[in-house]
């Protein structure tokens, strides 16, 4: 197993007013999988994506990628975690505006020991002729593939992507999962994807629902569907 | 590192900011810049020429005249240097020529144009009367029954302000001036009046410290001592370090003022650009970059500022420097400053606002990073503050005063950035105001609180009896134990026209005791009651008086006693008399006139003080100006820049650009009477202070006036400024694409 999670507790405020966003939760996703976690809104997905991304700490559990735990890391230590094992991915891209597509990702690649070849990954996303533009030149799916080939660029061991179609369009959608999906193909990557679209499960290896901050429910999906065939 | 490349990009998306950023940098620093280079440069000018030309420590009259031989016997006794000096007084249609016999051991002159006078019928003369007449050289000029030629200008360093008398208050380069010619020529003019000059120390190793009472007391006790005038009590010496000390001081103020607000702004307005880029802050910490990354990542932002304006403060100083420089010296000799920037103020003034503005974005930064780097993702960095904009949730107001308060005390930065612009330009320019004001309140009252009288007659020998009318008084110089000079004056008058008041109000005798001024009281430090040691500056005998009152009189340093007891003080006869003061002109023989003075001149030297001050309160009300429109801009920009969404939202709502910019920038409207408001007061403070630190100087004490009219017109350009940036920024709601904006709407 590559990540693993153990009655996991994340709390926020105190007393009657506190609100458990993880209650006691356990995961289990393989190395190279395709993971994508399923929930209403409040459910948890978020805190559970920014724990696996060493973004927050856990108030209680366990914690262990690859076979190490981030329980205990100091916050220089996490940073390192996320410099070279974990890429990100948002909703809303989050690319440095003044920045070119392709200085976008070497923001990544400057501070990466072994990154991939920036020309490689242009092409396998397919945004070589983009490279020289500006986020605010190109379209939702176009950003959001430049967002991928940024966290990408360091050849993550673990991909981690936040309603990464949440402001797409149906077609936009698909053609940013198929890339997904082949990153995960071509470079190995665990690749765990938040959403509300259970439309998107369907390419999943792993498919996790969460309510209430537990894990209700942890399937395997034996019938997984190329991301090319979703219908969203 | 490839975000570097944001620099550049990010300013010329950003022009205005850095523009106001650098121009609020530019303006906080030249002052300071000018002031201190022209303060440091004259004082300079003065060591130099002071030394090279052999100044006085001291000149003095006797009553009996010292021979060469005993000049000679008195060097070599007390280890000064002393020369007697010719110089006669003749006066040609109204205007009054000081020729002097050459010296040759102190107080050299300096011809500064042309050639030395050392043919018969040549002529020099001291240099501003020149310039200001339009005399070239080669002209002729008549003195008495005369003609001679010049040949040349000169500056003497105890004429650097040229004053015709030593207790006149404003110089006189229009009826006045000095000359040298040759000795067979200043044999011809007739019999000329001897003072002496004397140097303690720097020309004879023999001079101990304590040689100078002794040699005082010998001068005294052998030669019966007329007058005697330090260097530091000389006006026409003093005046040129005076003037340096006050650049000097006004550039410290200033630099303690201007820069520190300045840059308290700047640093406010980076802190808030760095608050702004949180969400980017969070990014880039997801991906990775370590604090020390970041932190050094957002330096670089803050330091252009910094480094643009203490670059261009540096070019443009070292440009109007000299300029800016000669225009504070236009009330002495031409004295030849050169006013340079150091490499090192240039460095300093380079590094201190850019280490400033990178201080303010790295605390900023490390504040941010404190916080959880999913709160920066979510843009909630400053989760905190956002409890400030809650307020009156629930309340049944109008949305636009909810908008407005949430927006007013929900970013306490930015409103202080804008109150701060608003107060601090009504602040400078009312400061400018305020000294002109008191200025011209001073010249009204102080005609009142000097006395009843119009004319004044110091006259060259004593009475004992006065058959001119007026009111005889009996004044004359004692030192206190600084060496500092203050007039003993007397009157047995209980009418007099000096008519001698103190706070109160009521009336005061001096029949029976000693009352000093309330400007002597502040600047001796002395008060009711006080038992005081004075010198005769002659005998430097001790004379302990105790302090009976204080008169209401800010303009001189004076003790008012009576008759007997200020000729005891100076040791002349109880009925004598040497100054009369009068309502009318009176009839005294001009032989035994010193000098004639009318109250009125009072108005003619506050006109030369205003005179001085005018290009620095110019100088004040045109950075007032400024500050208050780049502040003001770069706050409200920031307003603009921060509420892009709710702008674009009101647009899609169907509002129109005018009511836009009313919802959104109409909030700040309340800083502007505000700052005006509280400006008043502290305007008042800050000259109050002003003239304290520099009433030494000015030789009184300027109660600080501000006008209603200036208020009203400090009020007017504030505003006009304030609209002026807001017109500006008015615009750039215009410019906010409602679709656009609405596109990067969050979840």
């Amino acid at each position: 197993m590559f990540i693993c999670l153990k009655d996991a507790v994340k709390k926020y405020g105190e007393g009657e007013a506190a609100v458990y966003a993880l209650d006691h939760a356990d995961l289990v996703i393989g190395k190279g999988e395709i993971c994508v976690i399923l929930g209403p809104s409040g459910s948890g997905k978020s805190t559970m994506l920014n724990m696996l991304g060493g973004l927050d700490t856990l108030d209680a559990g366990d914690l262990t990628i690859e076979g190490r735990s981030l329980i205990g890391l100091t916050p220089k230590e996490r940073t390192l975690y996320r410099k070279e094992e974990a890429g990100f991915v948002f909703q809303f891209y989050n690319l440095i505006p003044d920045l070119t597509v392709e200085e976008n990702i070497e923001v990544v690649s400057d501070i990466s020991e072994s990154p991939l070849d920036l020309s490689e990954v242009l092409g396998a996303l397919e945004l070589e002729p983009y490279r020289r533009r500006f986020p605010r030149e190109l379209s939702g799916g176009q950003q959001q593939r430049a967002a991928i080939a940024r966290a990408m660029i360091k050849n993550p061991k673990l991909l981690l992507c936040d309603e990464l179609t949440g402001a797409l369009d149906t077609r936009s959608s698909k053609n940013v999962l198929q890339f997904v999906e082949k990153m995960n193909r071509q470079y190995g990557t665990t690749v765990v994807i938040i959403t509300h679209n259970e439309a998107i499960a369907k390419m999943a290896d792993q498919i996790i629902w969460i309510r209430d901050g537990r894990v209700e429910k942890s399937v395997f999906n034996e019938k997984k569907i190329p991301a090319e065939e979703l219908e969203l | 590192m490839k975000l570097r490349r944001r620099y550049i990009r990010n300013i010329r998306q950003n022009l205005s900011f850095y523009t106001a950023s650098t121009v609020l940098t530019m303006a906080a620093l030249f002052l300071f810049f000018l002031f201190h280079i022209a303060g440091n440069a004259i004082l300079d000018f003065a060591d130099e020429f002071f030394e090279k030309q052999k100044l006085e420590d001291a000149h003095f009259t006797t009553y009996i005249p010292i021979s060469e031989s005993d000049i000679e016997d008195m060097e070599e006794e007390y280890g000064v240097t002393l020369e007697a000096q010719s110089y006669i007084n003749i006066d040609t249609d109204g205007t009054t020529a000081r020729i002097f016999q050459k010296t040759r051991e102190v107080d050299l002159y300096d011809v500064t144009k042309g050639e030395d006078a050392d043919e018969k019928g040549e002529v020099i003369l001291s240099e501003g009367y020149a310039v200001n007449m339009d005399i070239s050289t080669g002209d002729q000029i008549r003195i008495g029954e005369e003609d001679y030629t010049v040949t040349g200008f000169f500056q003497r360093p105890d004429y650097l302000y040229m004053l015709e008398n030593e207790d006149d208050s404003y110089k006189n380069i229009s009826t006045f001036f000095l000359a040298y010619m040759s000795e067979e020529d200043f044999a011809e003019l007739g019999e000329p009046n001897c003072q002496y000059l004397v140097r303690y120390s720097g020309d004879n190793d023999r001079y101990s410290g304590n040689d100078e009472k002794a040699f005082r007391k010998a001068v005294n006790e052998k030669y019966h001592m007329h007058s005697y005038t330090s260097a530091e009590e000389n006006q026409r010496i003093v005046m040129v370090r005076s003037q340096a000390e006050m650049f000097l001081i006004m550039s410290w103020m200033l630099l303690c003022i201007l820069p520190l607000v300045a840059v308290a702004l700047i640093c406010i307005i980076i802190s808030r650009k760095v608050k702004t880029e949180q969400q980017m802050i969070g990014t880039l910490s997801a991906m990775g970059y370590t604090r020390t990354q970041l932190a050094r990542h957002y330096a670089g932002f803050a330091a252009i500022p910094g480094i643009i304006g203490g670059v261009l403060t540096s070019v443009v100083t070292a440009v109007a420097a000299q300029p800016y420089g000669e225009l504070g010296l236009t009330d002495y000799e031409p004295m030849r400053i050169s006013c340079s920037l150091s490499w090192y103020a240039a460095v300093l003034g380079i590094v201190i606002p850019t280490v400033m503005y990178v201080l303010a974005a790295l605390l900023s930064v490390r504040r941010l990073l404190r916080q959880n780097t999913v709160l920066l993702l979510n843009g909630s960095g400053d989760e905190g503050r956002r409890k400030l904009r809650r307020v009156l949730a629930g309340r049944k107001l109008s949305f636009r005063i909810k908008f407005a308060v949430r927006s007013l005390i929900g970013s306490p930065a930015r409103s202080f950035v804008v109150f701060l612009g608003v107060f601090l330009g009504s602040f400078i320019m009312l400061t400018g105001f305020s000294i002109y004001d008191s200025a011209r309140h001073t010249a009204d009252t102080v005609q009142t609180s000097a006395g009843e009288y119009e004319y004044q007659y110091v006259l060259g020998e004593l009475l004992y009896e006065n058959p001119y009318g007026g009111e005889l008084l009996l004044a004359a110089p004692v030192e206190d134990e600084k060496g500092d000079t203050l007039t003993v004056m007397g009157t047995d008058n209980e009418q007099s026209l000096l008519n001698l008041t103190d706070k109160e109000g009521q009336k005061i005798s001096t029949k029976d005791g000693y009352y000093i001024t309330s400007l002597a009281a502040y600047l001796c430090r002395w008060e009711n009651g006080d038992r005081v040691t004075l010198y005769n500056p002659q005998s430097l005998e001790q004379i302990h008086i105790r302090i009976s009152g204080i008169v209401e009189n800010d303009t001189a340093q004076i003790i008012y006693t009576s008759r007997a007891n200020a000729a005891e003080m100076t040791g002349v006869d109880k009925n004598a008399g040497n100054m009369i003061i009068s309502e009318e002109k009176l009839d005294i023989p001009e032989n035994i006139v010193e000098s004639e003075s009318r109250k009125s001149d009072l108005e003619e030297q506050v006109d030369t003080i205003i005179d001085q001050t005018s290009y620095m309160i110019d100088t004040m009300v045109g950075l007032g100006i400024v500050i208050c429109i780049a502040s003001v801009y770069v706050a409200v920009n920031m307003l603009v820049s921060e509420n892009r969404r709710n702008i674009s939202m009101l647009k899609v709502l169907g509002y129109q650009d005018r009511k836009i910019g009313r919802i959104v920038l109409g909030s700040n409207h309340v800083f502007l009477p505000l700052g005006i408001l509280l400006s008043i007061p502290v305007a008042y403070a800050f000259c109050g202070l002003f003239f304290r630190m520099f009433a030494d100087m000015m030789g009184m004490l300027v109660s600080p006036y501000l006008e209603l009219e200036s208020c009203i017109l400090a009020a007017v350009l504030t505003a006009g400024s304030y609209l002026a940036s807001m017109y500006f920024v008015q615009r750039k709601t215009r410019k906010v694409d409602a679709a656009e904006c609405l596109k990067e709407q969050r979840e």
